[in-house]
């Protein structure tokens, strides 16, 4: 009797659990629409200046978004193709090559790594800004590469970690069976344990994805600032859009800003989902390409 | 190991006089993890014959196939002792042997398991594997060679129109035999068989037990089975393991 009501109570709790979940994801994407719908147009990113003439990089945008979006899609791709090889490769070596004691002590280590507050990791960034500024007379300042290394360090952990386990929980008879058939370790990795553990890798990779186009402790002290416009190149300043929410939410002066500030949270919302789909899709392709070309 | 048991495992011989020697282990020991798991073998198997090895689980029957072709090398913590001898391309070889690279070995000495494992790619694919993996390009060469492995495994005709599906679609008799074929297209001179028709229905098993035979003239088989059946059924020989110690 007892049993039954506690199976009963276990159920609906789990259903209660999941339909608040999906309404208060829902809720906030609400809220957000009825704040910032007003402001979605397309003046909010491209400002007065004509969308075209922007795009082609022919006039300076001034009061949209489009230098906020630009700049968290450079940090992204920066930070991503600084911390995919990395550590992929790295998850490889503590999968394949690290044994005994040495991979007790980085196992501890990459646990470190992944909990230390991305406010810290700013910190380091901006140590290691200072640094940089001290020894090469004051040519480097704060800037989209620092930022970019500090956020592929802040993601690294996960992409170590998820490549690992990936490589890891590969079935044992998958793992043997090229090597029975005269492949070296080597060939066994790319042709058989890569492809088959890819898109756990790419799940992560998704993750870290994420992870650098929300971060605003980072970029904030490594870079971000509240107008610089397009940066010209990787020792630029530049905007994004966590930072510019940030900045608005704190520092807005009338309706009409806070309105453009929510706008700025369903664009980054949408260019995560965006990323998210598109990130499904190639790992979906690059599986089939990777087993059966 | 005190003396006695010494004795009584110092050398079985299970080769007759006009048959020749295919492999030798002398004084052959395992251990896993400070775990003796193969105690002193010493025995010689004859070339193009079936030896079959049963005992209980445990015993250490898939332990020795691994030693001869080196598996176990790829799992931590297992160490070894002893020589292990193979005729080779007309030449005895240890293949421990520092300047024998265990990927011309396993080349030689090649593997099937008890549970049918095609890769997730597409049969063609799956039997030009290990042709890749030895670095052949020559495409006509590759096509001919998947061919007559398939042809070989009585695989070819039910499968010639479909060569582009995936392997892991074939029926489980099918399946091993695939795997039987990607193992036979390097021509290897040892064929090791970890329970090959343990996952099997009796109709598939019978089929791969007739393809065994014919493989005898052309490689020297070691099987690992459980069933005594099937064993006097194909074997020649028949070796006995309980407790990591072999006899006849």
């Amino acid at each position: 009797m007892m049993g039954k009501f506690f199976e009963k109570s276990v159920t609906a709790l789990s259903w209660i659990a999941g339909i608040l979940l999906i309404t208060s994801l829902l809720l906030l994407i609400a809220y957000l629409v009825y704040e910032g719908g007003s402001s979605l147009q397309l003046s909010l990113i491209f400002g007065d200046t004509a969308p075209l003439d922007a795009l082609m990089l022919k006039r300076q945008v001034f009061d949209g978004l489009l230098s906020a979006i630009v700049g968290t899609l450079l940090l992204i791709i920066g930070s991503m193709f600084i911390a995919i090889p990395v550590g992929v490769a790295g998850g490889i070596y503590m999968a394949e090559y690290c044994r005994g004691k040495m991979k007790s002590l980085l196992n501890l280590a990459f646990d470190i790594l992944a909990g230390v507050p991305s406010i810290i990791v700013g910190l380091a960034g901006l140590l290691l800004t200072i640094f940089l500024n001290r020894n090469f007379q004051g040519q480097i300042s704060t800037c989209l590469l620092i930022s970019c290394f500090s956020l592929a360090s802040l993601v690294l952990p996960y992409l170590i970690r998820t490549t690992q386990t990936a490589l890891e929980t590969v079935d044992p008879v998958i793992r043997k069976t090229a090597l029975v058939l005269g492949a070296s370790r080597l060939q066994n990795i790319t042709m058989v344990l890569l492809p088959n553990s890819i898109s756990a890798i790419i799940s992560g990779v998704i993750l870290a994805t994420g992870r650098c186009a929300e971060d605003t402790a980072v970029i904030m002290l490594t870079g971000a600032v509240a107008t610089a416009g397009l940066p010209r190149s990787v020792f630029d300043q530049y905007e994004a859009l966590p930072f510019y929410i940030y900045y608005i939410s704190s520092q807005y002066t009338g309706p009409d800003e806070l309105a453009q500030g929510f706008g700025a949270a369903i664009i980054l919302l949408i260019l995560c989902t965006g990323l998210l789909v598109s990130t499904l899709w190639i790992q979906r392709r690059l599986s089939i390409m990777l087993l059966y070309r | 190991m005190d003396t006695a048991t010494t004795v009584n495992n110092a050398a079985v011989q299970v080769t007759t006089v006009e048959v020749s020697i295919k492999i030798r282990t002398q004084s052959l020991c395992f251990y896993y993890r400070r775990q003796q798991v193969l105690h002193d073998i010493s025995l010689q198997l004859p070339a193009n014959k079936i030896t079959a090895i049963t005992g209980p689980s445990g015993s250490g029957k898939s332990t020795f196939l691994m030693v001869l072709n080196r598996l176990w090398e790829e799992v931590e913590g297992c160490g070894i002792s002893g020589k292990v001898t193979m005729e080779l391309g007309g030449h005895f070889k240890n293949i421990h042997d520092s300047t024998f690279p265990v990927r011309e070995l396993r080349r030689e000495v090649a593997m099937v398991f008890q549970q049918p494992n095609p890769l997730p790619m597409s049969i063609y694919k799956n039997i030009a594997f290990p042709l890749r993996l030895a670095h052949v390009n020559d495409k006509t060469r590759i096509k001919e060679n998947v061919e007559s492995a398939l042809r070989q495994v009585c695989l070819w005709d039910e499968v010639k129109d479909r060569l582009g599906d995936d392997g892991r679609l074939l029926s489980g008799g099918q399946q091993q035999r695939l795997c039987l074929a990607r193992a036979l297209v390097l021509n290897p001179e040892v064929l090791l068989l970890d329970e090959p028709t343990s996952s099997l229905d009796p109709e598939a098993s019978k089929a791969i037990e007739e393809l065994l035979l014919t493989l005898k003239s052309q490689c020297t088989l070691i099987m690992v089975s459980h069933y005594q059946d099937q064993i006097q059924r194909i074997a020649d020989l028949h070796i006995k393991v309980l407790n990591g110690r072999f006899s006849t």
